[in-house]
């Protein structure tokens, strides 16, 4: 049995080194106000977009969430990035989200996934969750965050090769 | 096992057609001290395989392998055994319209009368195997849904139905307003051990909403009324006992730019609803039909999770002293954003953000013998739970910044738990973290727990050190030094992580403690254990 345990790590760090999912798939979110709004129109067509799964019992996502804030205007002046933070937050914890972006003061877009369908096609496990694309297509995912990883996360969309 | 792995093989291989994508997560067990004399020694693992194919634009199949091999990990539902399929489904899409057919995942409003999702921590997956269709336009919305729920590895005996629907009423551009009304319908159908009562084997509920948004304004109305049904009393259900159930969920909120306030009223009457009648009160949160979970602020930290509160919805006697019909109570957040350079937000700013929750039986006439009960709509009964936190996050300078919280508790053990004893304790935690250049970074967590009840104090303490973006090390701790009936138990772990791209593998060693585990208002209970610990997540 071990040994089929450790097959399947194997199997999983080949899973690891071809990571694929290149495309967007269209799921329906809602936005704060309560209007529904396609995963795919949401997604910057000419330039890049960073998606943010998190909530907000969550503080890593936090963290996260309010360092990109801090420095999303210096990055808009070179690079177009948009910045989709994804609330993961269920009915318990949603009627927390609008009062906690507007108390942080956060200028990005915030929608909400309530029953966390786009988060289970977008196949996240756990949060906090980034994924970049550029022009609708996916170029880089990463989990967690630590403090000073926005830089790293800027680097990777200085260096794409578009 | 083999077909997981076959799966898992054949997705990594075909992956770069792009056509197909998914997930793999995989978290064992080696389980040294036990309670439980069958988990002494022994490896156990929880493997779950998700795969999605996309055959065109309007055609994607998903399906989901599950392994619990050698066995399942400790305190999830004794049906998890061996290998097999949780999910399928079919699903086709075009323009406005959306059909499935298969394992079928949804929402109506809130979740009061119907939320059908996955929790794995908590052991959860109440899909309904059968079909969905809906109609979306921008202004309208309509969804009908049926079939049997997942119960373990199988499927209840009991069929669920819904049918929901969404109409905007005002929705203006120039001056943002936005006007959304909803009617959701959810039908139980079960005979219960096939025996005739004098109540319905079909169960109605029937939820009405109301929406309204504007720039900084926002209100969210919600009522359910439940149809007649019978109460489960220590574990038979009988014709002298037959109760309506009722929601009511009020939520409103004003938002400024630096400033945010939620207030939320909530009375829940007899309210649970379970695909197959005797599952209510089981402790695997299996058929469950609707989502009924506590609204207290949910916390990250140790010492915050010690006498979490489950939410009140049922009707339960179980002597005398102690009768329930449900709960009733109001939460309150505010956040506010100490700008930068402002006196008390210093060169950096500060957030602060304030949590009020408290939460009681429904006040009313209760009679033990002959059981029965009649609530007033506006009554606060025993408390069961109230909670005061504040959390301010400061940031000293570019490499130094901390969190701050400080919590005072009341948890009524008697009424939520049905033991005995009132909890009043006060938590104090201080989260700081130090970057010490681009990459490397030092958190140190330090808790405290303090309460003259139950086990009395109880301190904690954490030390993260990140070496870069990918690796991390961990230590912490939490001792219940005050306990002297039980030696001062102390729990611990240390562990590591490594994240690269979208996947992330961990391991851990330590002594966990038991008691209830909450993720989303929802708990389970987990026993004390010690032993090493795997966990493997990863995308693709």
């Amino acid at each position: 049995m071990i040994k089929k345990f450790t097959f399947s790590l194997i199997l999983c760090l080949l899973a690891y080194t071809s990571s694929s999912q290149k495309f967007i798939p269209e799921i329906g979110l809602t936005t704060l106000n309560g209007e529904s709004i396609k995963s795919v129109e949401a997604i910057n067509q000419e330039g890049f977009t960073i998606i943010s799964f998190w909530a907000t019992w969550c503080i890593p996502c936090i963290n996260e969430l309010d360092a990109i804030n801090e420095v999303i205007s210096d990055w808009n002046k070179k690079e177009d990035i948009t910045v989709l933070a994804i609330s993961t937050d269920d009915s318990r914890s949603k009627k927390r989200v609008r009062p906690l972006i507007n108390g942080k003061n956060w200028i990005f877009d915030v929608l909400s996934d309530t029953n966390q369908e786009f988060k289970r096609a977008m196949g996240v496990v756990g949060i906090p969750h980034t994924i970049v694309t550029y022009k609708s297509e996916i170029i880089h995912r990463r989990i967690g965050y630590t403090p000073g990883e926005e830089e790293d996360l800027f680097e990777v969309i200085s260096n794409y090769k578009k | 096992m083999t077909l997981l792995l076959g799966l898992l093989f054949l997705s990594v291989s075909y992956s770069q057609s792009n056509r197909i994508y998914g997930s793999f997560e995989s978290n064992a067990v080696y389980y040294q001290e036990n309670e439980e004399e069958s988990y002494q020694n022994k490896l156990a693992s929880n493997n779950y395989l998700n795969v999605k194919y996309l055959f065109n634009s309007n055609w994607n199949v998903e399906v989901q392998v599950e392994s619990y091999l050698p066995k399942r990990l400790q305190s999830y539902s004794d049906s998890f055994e061996n290998t097999h399929l949780s999910t399928l489904s079919v699903n086709y899409s075009k323009n406005n319209f959306n059909m499935s057919i298969g394992s079928i995942y949804d929402q109506f409003g809130s979740g009061l009368v119907l939320r059908t999702w996955e929790d794995r921590q908590l052991g959860i997956n109440n899909s309904i195997w059968g079909f969905k269709t809906s109609f979306d336009t921008e202004n309208f919305n309509l969804k009908l849904l049926g079939g049997w729920q997942k119960k373990g590895i199988g499927i209840s005996s009991g069929k669920i139905v819904g049918l929901d629907s969404n109409i905007t009423l005002l929705n203006s551009d120039t001056k943002y307003q936005n006007l959304i009304f909803g009617l959701s319908y959810v039908g139980r159908f079960e005979m219960p051990h096939y025996v005739s009562y004098d109540f319905n084997d079909l169960t109605n509920l029937f939820s009405a909403r109301l929406d309204y948004f504007s720039d900084k304004f926002y209100l969210e109305y919600e009522q359910v009324i439940k149809s007649e049904d019978g109460i489960i009393q220590f574990g038979s259900i009988s014709n002298e006992f037959v109760k309506k159930g009722s929601a009511h969920s009020l939520n409103l909120g004003i938002t400024e730019t630096g400033f945010g306030l939620d207030m939320t009223f909530r009375r829940l009457e007899n309210m649970p609803l379970f695909s197959d009648r005797f599952e209510q009160g089981e402790i695997y949160n299996e058929s469950n039909v609707n989502y009924l979970p506590a609204l207290t602020k949910q916390h990250d930290y140790q010492l915050a999770n010690i006498n979490v509160y489950e939410s009140q919805p049922n009707v339960s006697f179980p002597d005398p002293e102690l009768m329930k019909s449900g709960e009733i109570g109001y939460q309150f957040d505010l956040y506010y954003d100490l700008k930068k350079g402002s006196t008390v937000g210093g060169k950096y700013g500060s957030k602060v953000s304030l949590n009020i929750s408290s939460w009681y039986n429904l006040k009313g006439q209760y009679t033990y013998y002959p059981s029965d009960y009649d609530t007033d709509f506006i009554g606060f009964g025993e408390k069961y739970f109230s909670e005061q936190s504040i959390e301010i996050r400061k940031k000293w300078s570019n490499k130094f910044d901390n969190i701050f919280l400080f919590i005072n508790k009341y948890y009524n053990k008697r009424f939520v738990e049905e033991k005995s004893g009132e909890i009043n304790s006060q938590i104090l935690v201080i989260d700081n973290t130090l970057k010490l250049n681009n990459k490397k970074s030092l958190r140190v967590e330090i808790q405290h727990l303090s309460t003259k009840d139950d086990k009395k104090n109880w301190y904690g303490y954490g030390l993260e050190y990140n070496f870069n973006y990918n690796l991390s090390t961990y230590y912490n701790t939490i001792v219940n030094y005050e306990n002297l009936d039980d030696d001062k138990p102390a729990f611990y772990s240390i562990g590591a992580s490594y994240n690269k791209n979208a996947s992330r593998f961990s391991v851990s060693y330590g002594k966990q403690r038991g008691g209830l585990l909450c993720y989303g208002g929802i708990c389970r209970y987990i026993p004390e254990f010690k032993g090493i610990s795997f966990s493997i997540n990863t995308s693709f």
